[in-house]
């Protein structure tokens, strides 16, 4: 078990910060030619995108159009039925060591502590006990969680839930975080709160992101690239970068003088993808 | 921001608060009082609970007493006789080596058939190629009443206690397995999903998912099989040799000694009822994470 561990991810903890500093941390993502059935009809249809590393994108577009279907595919958790994805140059068959997936419903085991819960996927790549242990309180401590360790997942709120899949995914130290809609199923505050924390982090640890959401707002405020998909068959309708510079704060996007026509430029994309449903491209 | 902080602040300074003031309690004498008006209430509820359950026993005891001084002594008897009977078997009879010997086959055949219950379950439950083997005995058999078996299992083993013990077995058996392989079934898809994306081997998705995650079926089956093996142990007394509990029953109610068999059946209720409770203790302990304060008082 012990050969799991993660080529690129180096052994002493401590030097999370600095490895992710000079810019060793993040992989890009090749994704060509991607084909996804469900039943007779392409859910995804021809679909190409490269991340590259260290890149934030934020993948938008209307329920249904297959985005947690391509997500899935990245982490190694859905069959590719055609075309290829590769990690860091390593082809996607099966979950990748160097990659990390936020749930949206936060995946936390509930019969295991927060802190077990942290270690879990230290452990199960072979990691030494101690040295998960302390990576493991590093993640929680980096979250803002340092002094729930031992609460289980039952007696956490929404917010501190998916502070806790985010410490998981990040104790790992992946090349690539893949992010399911994380803060969908907490409130506006929370959510704003969380967004504010991501943003924070990336500014220290930068490191290769997808990231699906519903909101338009959050994909501009966190990403450095907004990927706009559309429906039947799942495509992508528009790339586009965010001229906004780092560090940044929820704030400051919003007051930022792109933000609106952006804003404007996305949703009518999406609008465009709703009413013209499988009649454009 | 800073106004909604500021009262924290002032209370944590001054925890006795100015008197003319508004009154300001620390957050930790606030914690306590919460927390000892919430463990007053938990303490209240369980006390109306046990008093309802005392109130019930003496009005249902009361009723069997009255019932039971006007009617023959052939057809039933006052609980004070009752007691009084079983007293007397345990002190001049053999209800006490009796009782052993029940409780030693039922221990066997009860761990016999938990054992197989969980392995069997588990295995159907975790991997296709077990359901598929086996899935259709196992619904078979659980559908088909075990008394039907217990003939075949004299012809096939005898009637000493061996064959007691594979029947009770089988009575625990059957529904012990088809729980845990609900119970393996219904652990979280999106569970299993994280532990793909973990990368857990197959050692190692036992341990931290499909064993901690049964759990709590384990326990219920295990519950369930303690009211299947009671009836398997008293169906291997009376149809097999007859011995142990089965032996008093059989012996005093032919006898038309009702009182002393209703004291029979009494222990047998006692012992199902002692036994659930012990295995509701053990689910207590075994699954701390269901056990949370959920701020409504409730004890889990
Ligand atoms: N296991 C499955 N079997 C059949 N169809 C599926 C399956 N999973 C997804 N689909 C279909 O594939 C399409 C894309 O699903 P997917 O979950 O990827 O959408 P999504 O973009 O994530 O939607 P949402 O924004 O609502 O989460 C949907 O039309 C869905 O019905
Ligand atoms: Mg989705």
């Amino acid at each position: 078990m012990a050969s799991v561990e993660t080529a690129s991810a180096p052994r002493d903890g401590h030097r999370v910060a600095s490895a992710a500093e000079s810019g060793q941390r993040g992989g890009d993502i090749v994704c060509s030619g991607l084909y996804k059935w469900f039943g007779d009809s392409p859910v995804i249809a021809s679909l190409d995108l490269y991340v590259a590393r260290n890149q934030f994108v934020c993948v938008v577009g209307p329920s249904g159009c297959g985005k947690t279907t391509l997500l899935r595919m990245m982490a190694g958790l859905a069959s590719i039925d055609s075309g290829t994805i590769a990690i860091s140059g390593q082809r996607v068959t099966e979950p990748l060591a160097s990659v990390a997936v936020v749930f949206q419903h936060y995946g936390l085991f509930p019969w295991k502590t927060v802190f077990h819960n942290v270690a879990l996927p230290l452990r199960a790549a072979g990691v030494t006990k101690g040295e998960a242990a302390r990576r493991a309180n590093d993640a929680l401590k980096l979250v803002g969680l340092n002094d729930i360790g031992n609460q289980y997942p039952a007696q956490l709120s929404g917010g501190m839930k998916q502070r806790v899949g985010l410490a998981r995914a990040l104790a790992i130290q992946p090349e690539v975080v893949l992010l399911d809609e994380p803060f969908a199923a907490v409130d506006a505050q929370t959510r704003e709160i969380l967004q504010e924390e991501l943003l924070a982090l990336w500014s220290r640890y930068q490191q290769t992101a997808v990231f699906v959401t519903h909101s338009i707002d959050e994909a501009i405020t966190l990403a450095d690239r907004v990927i706009v998909m559309g429906a039947k068959p799942g495509r992508i309708l528009d790339d586009i970068e965010v001229p906004i510079g780092r560090p940044r704060s929820v704030a400051s996007v919003r007051r930022h003088e792109s933000y609106a026509p952006l804003r404007e430029q996305i949703w009518e994309q999406l609008r465009g993808s709703s009413t013209a449903g499988g009649e454009r491209g | 921001m800073a106004q909604r902080v500021e009262p924290k602040a002032v209370g944590a300074a001054t925890p006795a608060g100015p008197q003319g003031d508004v009154a300001v309690i620390s957050d930790t004498v606030l914690g306590a009082q919460i927390r000892d008006a919430r463990r007053r209430r938990a303490r209240r509820a369980r006390r109306r609970f046990l008093a309802i359950r005392l109130i019930s026993l003496v009005v249902v005891f009361g009723a069997w007493q009255i019932y039971g001084m006007h009617t023959i002594a052939i057809l039933f008897a006052p609980i004070s006789t009752v007691l009084h009977q079983g007293y007397l078997l345990f002190a001049h009879d053999q209800l006490g080596s009796q009782l052993g010997y029940s409780m030693w086959t039922f221990a066997c055949g009860y761990a016999i058939g938990v054992a197989i219950g969980i392995v069997l379950g588990m295995l159907m439950g975790a991997y296709r190629w077990a359901e598929a083997a086996a899935s259709m005995y196992v619904f078979a058999l659980y559908a088909t009443p075990m008394v039907a078996l217990v003939p075949i299992i004299s012809l096939w083993i005898g009637f000493d206690a061996t064959a007691q013990i594979v029947i009770i077995a089988l009575f625990v058996t059957w529904p012990m397995t088809v729980t845990v392989f609900h119970g393996v079934r219904q652990i979280d898809a999106e569970l299993m999903e994280v532990s793909r994306s973990l990368r857990l081997n197959r050692r190692q998705m036992w341990v931290h998912v499909l064993l901690p995650g049964a759990v709590p079926f384990v326990i219920t089956g295990a519950t369930q099989g303690v009211a299947m093996g009671l009836v398997g142990v008293i169906i291997a007394e009376l149809q097999t040799q007859l011995s142990g509990l089965g032996d008093a029953l059989q012996t005093q109610s032919q006898t038309y000694h009702t009182a002393a068999a209703l004291a029979v059946i009494l222990l047998i209720m006692v012992l199902g009822v002692g036994l659930r409770a012990i295995l509701g203790l053990v689910h207590h302990r075994a699954v701390p994470w269901l056990r949370i304060d959920r701020g409504d008082g409730a004890q889990r």
